[in-house]
């Protein structure tokens, strides 16, 4: 909470702050055309995001479609209530954080590494095939991705099971056994975005100043040292500001794809919010309820990406806002 | 800078147009926005053509041409405009439609689930009731009473239906390996073990090697084999009567002993090992190419499809339906849907008084003569469809049908019984055997009692209920819980609003 | 890069070399065999495990889904969205971030701050409908593009490349007599070519896989886009829909229907990406400064 009531100090800057009145609108004159630059996406960002934010009420009401948001009726916080004492609840959310935690911590970085290891390719013939075949699985829907892993590891006549009967060991359950459902989600995830993650910091290693690699070559700095001193500090405002992006989605997994992995067997590591609010609100037409999840969602969102926002700036990074 | 003058205009409209969109969420009272189709005012005489727009689920790839349509348009005197959206994500749509009052004059739920969903706005009096209408249209009023009864909101008829037959599933199985093994059909749930046995250890498939399965089954407890069986072996079929009050399927004896029955079958493996995790596809995959022999649950009438995908594979193949499998007491059973697939529903918002809700009734009156329904059901004869026999026999162009006439098929009211419309004209003996077995099936079939009756909590929180009792049921046929783990998975269900489940279908039963 | 030719050097390149090299047939296997299952009959597919060339090469599923114009129809579809969408948004895009980009604007925080809580709290569906409802952009093909005009995260990735162009740059432009729009056209977009291909990319990929709001805002099937034909043949082939198994006689789309849809849908759009590549080169900033 502390960030939200120190947010109206930090909307101007300190140094400008003390000056006076008249400087800052001789700065605002000044910078006039900026702000025609920016009045129209801030205009979208009004009609189209801000406007139907209202939308939001129906979380504390038990909204009926046809009675509309004037006409449905009050109830609190019936609906967050429900949530939070839904036995399963706590459950779900370790679940949601736990599947969070794999995405910062395994995937996260491994982008990164990719971009790096694709920057030191000598020649660009094969920089540009390697990058141009690893990002194709972002192209493949979720269904497709989930559909062809069944086919390889299913224990009824899968390649990989079958291999490892072929080399004498036991089948192994991936599909129903609960431990392995946490392995399979991420290494899809791996398989299907880590490609697709280089390309943002491609882009900022090719913003690089050749110069400061050969000035560190004449020091004769070799290939990881020139790394390690030179493109990882370069990137890393990129890397800070996607962190914090990431983070602010921490309870956003991909819907689709946890829900296509889900069963029976391993509901009780696989059930996540977003696959609840599927099961307990939307097929049901719960509208209010589902609404209501998503708006604890976005509370958690919000904290989360305040608090990194703010340790980032103590450690001298720009932020997000 | 004429970006800036744009956006301001734009603004401004934006501010004007909120007032009277936070007004507009009311709903009710404001006329409909687009009022479908219905702008210029009709004139009373009859000779000019009625304009209906029509919303339905898009259950084919593309949306059909207007072939089918302009022949609709002349049969029935309307001027039609039909709307597809995608089945996948016609929820969205319906509910978006909904909210916002842009429903069209005709609208097609989705399946029995959206229906229930709705009846919260059918109380409301969101759409028009139908039933004191109905007796005026002779054909509509052929339409079967225990079906209409089943579609009804608090006693009321607010919906015309689509027929289903009412029990179709049953076993497609490979009568090839069966006569290999000498094995007859199974008459009883134990000669039905045995034959997933045999499939699964005597090498039906005579290559030598032991690699086929007996049962193929899937994550889907209703549709997939396991209702299916459990009404077998006596199950009620999702609610029953127990000492003068209805009881979930799930808390009958008959139930436990399905499955163990599924959990033997897996244990010994007989059938596929990951069939909680198999999807619809993948299950017909494993069938189609040869593995398996026994594809159980599904409807008995598939066996066209499964069989033009098996002979592909395995040219010598050959297949059977089979349904009559008596419990371990001898008697016979088969679970009924309540005969219904879907319903169309006429929103007062597009509809705007009662001559023109008689108007679209007539249309859907004359849907049901033999005429209407063959064309919208197989299609233009001569170019769709001939007839043999007294039955419909489709070209063997199916790309046509499937783009031409499939996207209409699931819209048309009632059944052959009451529109009129041709049977099929088979010529796979499986299916010729699966049409006699549909009314065997009926015979002996067990409606679900609460299939007209209403509870709130259900409506609530069915649908997040029901998935405890799914998991209880595959964990317990994997072995990960016992007979005391289930009762206990049970009590919970009871104790998240089972209870009142129970005691609101049963409230409502007494009536 | 200059070779280094130590043996260290060597053996750097060479693992690194081989690591891509295994990572990226990992990558491309599954797609291969879309590829090939397009090409071959469904029995074969049926049949064989994980099919990476075809022993029977047949064209059939392609015959089927080129015999009507609706392909075509929603490609074109797909390539308008991508094309203008694409255009509008980076010229947005652009604009807003450059303004947020300078340090020196007052109000800068509170704009960004209100831009990134809208990634975080979202009204939902309907009345985002009403919205493009009142604007008269039902059943348009701007409301594929309007409503979602300008992505936060874009912007955001797009401000912070422009932040890290020199200010000294945009100083000395300013004494030269540039004005705002001068520096942004003349000297912040040219040098930051990799940005603006990545962003752009971004948003085509995002047009291009349109489906959600296509299937709200479009009554008119005719104007439905190519992802809403992918998605309608992968679902009805995958079988997720129970209840529609109606009559046999018109079974679900075959496999290899669906996975030539997918490749006929894919491809455009994979085909962007080599085309941007060249803005990802080395030093394309140096260049420019000093052309």
């Amino acid at each position: 909470m502390q960030e939200v009531t120190a947010q109206p100090s930090r909307i101007q800057p300190v140094p400008e702050a003390s000056k006076s009145n008249h400087e800052v609108r001789k700065r605002i004159w000044r910078n006039r055309w900026l702000y025609v630059m920016i009045a129209p996406g801030l205009l979208y960002f009004i009609i189209f995001k801000y406007l139907p934010m209202y939308g939001l009420i129906i979380s504390f009401q038990d909204y009926k479609p046809y009675n509309g948001i004037l006409g449905s009726q009050w109830v609190g916080m019936k609906h967050f209530t429900r949530l939070f004492t839904e036995p399963d609840f706590l459950n779900i959310l370790m679940n949601t954080l736990i599947l969070f935690a794999l995405n910062i911590f395994i995937y996260f970085p491994i982008p990164i590494i990719l971009a790096l290891m694709l920057n030191e390719l000598r020649g660009n013939f094969f920089k540009r095939i390697f990058q141009s075949l690893l990002y194709i699985p972002h192209f493949m829907s979720w269904v497709i991705v989930v559909s062809i892993s069944f086919v390889m590891v299913t224990m009824d006549g899968g390649i990989i099971n079958d291999l490892l009967v072929f080399f004498g060991f036991e089948k192994i359950n991936f599909l129903l056994n609960p431990s392995w459902f946490r392995p399979m989600y991420i290494i899809q995830v791996i398989w299907r975005e880590a490609g697709w993650g280089t390309i943002i910091y491609l882009a900022s290693i090719a913003a690089i100043d050749p110069g400061l690699y050969e000035a560190a070559r004449m020091d004769g700095a070799g290939r990881l040292r020139q790394i390690w001193h030179i493109t990882i500090p370069a990137i890393r405002g990129v890397i800070v500001t996607l962190f914090i992006l990431k983070i602010g989605s921490v309870l956003d997994l991909g819907f689709e794809h946890v829900y296509l992995l889900l069963n029976s067997m391993n509901r009780e590591v696989a059930e996540i919010i977003d696959t609840y609010v599927y099961t307990a609100g939307l097929r049901q037409g719960q509208f209010s309820y589902s609404t209501a999840i998503g708006f604890f969602k976005s509370i958690i969102g919000l904290i989360l990406v305040m608090a990194v926002n703010k340790i980032s700036k103590k450690m001298g990074e720009e932020g997000v806002y | 800078m004429v970006m800036k003058k744009k956006s301001f205009s734009i603004m401004l409209a934006a501010l004007l147009t909120l007032s009277v969109m936070l007004t507009a969420c009311g709903g009710n009272e404001k006329p409909a926005a687009a009022p479908a189709g219905g702008d210029t005012a009709k004139g009373a005489e009859s000779d000019a053509p009625t304009e209906i727009k029509i919303m339905l689920p898009l259950n084919t790839s593309e949306t059909p041409p207007d072939t089918i349509k302009k022949e609709l348009e002349k049969l029935t005197n309307t001027k039609l405009t039909y709307q597809f959206f995608p089945a996948d994500t016609y929820e969205e749509k319906l509910n978006s439609s909904f909210a916002t009052s842009s429903l069209p004059q005709v609208t097609y739920l989705k399946n029995q689930t959206t229906f229930i969903q709705m009846k919260d706005a059918i109380k409301d009096g969101q759409f028009w009731e139908i039933g004191p209408y109905l007796s005026e249209f002779p054909n509509l009023s052929k339409l079967k009473p225990e079906i209409l009864n089943n579609t009804k909101v608090d006693g009321k008829l607010y919906s015309l239906y689509i027929g289903r037959p009412l029990a179709r599933q049953g076993i497609i199985y490979r009568k090839d390996w069966a006569d290999k093994l000498n094995l007859a059909p199974p008459a009883n749930v134990d000669e039905l073990f045995e034959m997933a046995k045999a499939f699964t250890e005597q090498d039906p498939d005579g290559n030598g090697v032991k690699d086929t399965i007996g049962v193929v089954d899937r994550n889907e407890l209703t549709y997939g084999a396991f209702k299916t069986v459990s009404s077998w072996f006596g199950t009620p079929n999702g609610w029953g009567e127990k000492d003068g009050q209805l009881q979930p399927e799930f808390t009958f004896p008959q139930y436990i002993d399905t499955m163990d029955f599924f959990k033997k079958l897996r244990d010994g493996g007989y059938m596929n090992q990951d069939f909680a995790a198999t999807s619809k596809t993948d299950a017909v995959k494993m069938f189609t190419s040869g593995k398996a022999g026994l594809y159980i649950g599904g409807s008995m009438q598939d066996i066209d499809s499964l069989n033009k995908d098996l002979i592909k594979n395995v040219p010598e193949a050959v297949l059977d339906t089979h349904s009559m499998v008596a419990g371990p007491d001898g008697k016979f059973a088969q679970w009924m849907i309540p005969g219904y697939n879907n319903v169309v529903l006429f929103p007062k918002g597009a509809v705007k008084d009662e001559a023109e809700l008689k108007k679209i009734l007539a249309f859907f009156d004359k849907m049901m003569t033999p005429e209407v329904a063959n064309l919208m059901f197989w299609g233009i004869e001569g170019v769709h469809y001939t007839v043999e026999d007294g039955k419909a026999k489709p070209t063997d162009d199916k790309e046509l049908i499937e783009r031409e006439v499939k996207g209409y098929k699931d819209s048309v009211i009632g059944e052959s019984e009451t529109n009129g419309m041709y049977e099929p004209y088979n010529i796979l003996p499986g299916r010729i055997h699966a049409e006699e077995l549909l009314l065997e099936n009926v015979k002996v079939g067990v409606p679900d009692p609460t299939a007209p009756l209403d509870s709130a909590t259900y409506t609530e929180k069915g649908v997040e209920l029901q998935q405890i009792i799914t998991d209880a049921t595959y964990k317990y046929m994997y072995g990960q819980i016992d007979k005391a783990g289930f009762e206990k998975e049970v009590e919970n269900w009871k104790k998240r609003g089972g209870d009142k489940i129970i005691e609101e279908y049963n409230a409502a039963y007494k009536k | 890069m200059v070779e280094d030719r130590s043996f260290g050097g060597r053996l750097f390149a060479a693992v690194n070399f081989t690591l891509l090299a295994i990572i990226a047939l990992i990558t491309v296997l599954p797609f291969i065999h879309v590829v090939a299952g397009s090409f071959t009959t469904s029995a074969e597919l049926a049949a064989s495990k994980f099919v990476l060339i075809p022993k029977v090469w047949s064209l059939e599923a392609y015959k089927f889904i080129f015999s009507t114009n609706t392909i075509f129809r929603a490609m074109g579809v797909s390539v308008g969205v991508t094309l203008v969408g694409t255009l509008v948004s980076m010229f947005l895009t652009a604009l807003m971030a450059y303004g947020l980009s300078r340090r020196d604007l007052d109000g800068r925080k509170v704009v960004n701050f209100m831009v990134v809580f809208t990634m975080l709290f979202h009204g939902g569906m309907i009345p985002t409908f009403l919205v493009v409802k009142e604007l008269g952009l039902i059943d348009t093909y701007a409301s594929l593009i309007i409503p979602s005009a300008i992505s936060a995260f874009n912007m955001i990735i797009l401000r912070n490349f422009f932040q890290n162009i020199p200010e000294g740059l945009e100083e000395s432009a300013k004494i030269d007599g540039c004005s705002d729009f001068g520096i942004l056209f003349k000297i912040v977009l040219p040098l930051s070519m990799p940005a603006i291909a990545t962003i752009s990319l971004f948003y085509a990929v995002t047009y291009w896989n349109t489906y959600m709001t296509a299937i709200l805002y479009l009554d008119d099937s005719a104007k439905w886009p190519i992802q809403v034909l992918l998605r309608q043949i992968v679902v009805l082939a995958s079988g997720m829909d129970h209840s529609s198994t109606l009559d046999a006689a018109v079974p679900p789309p075959d496999q290899t229907i669906k996975m030539a849809v997918i490749v006929v849908a894919t491809l455009p759009i994979l085909m962007v990406y080599p085309f941007l590549q060249k803005h990802f080169a080395k030093g394309a900033m140096l260049g420019s400064m000093k052309g």
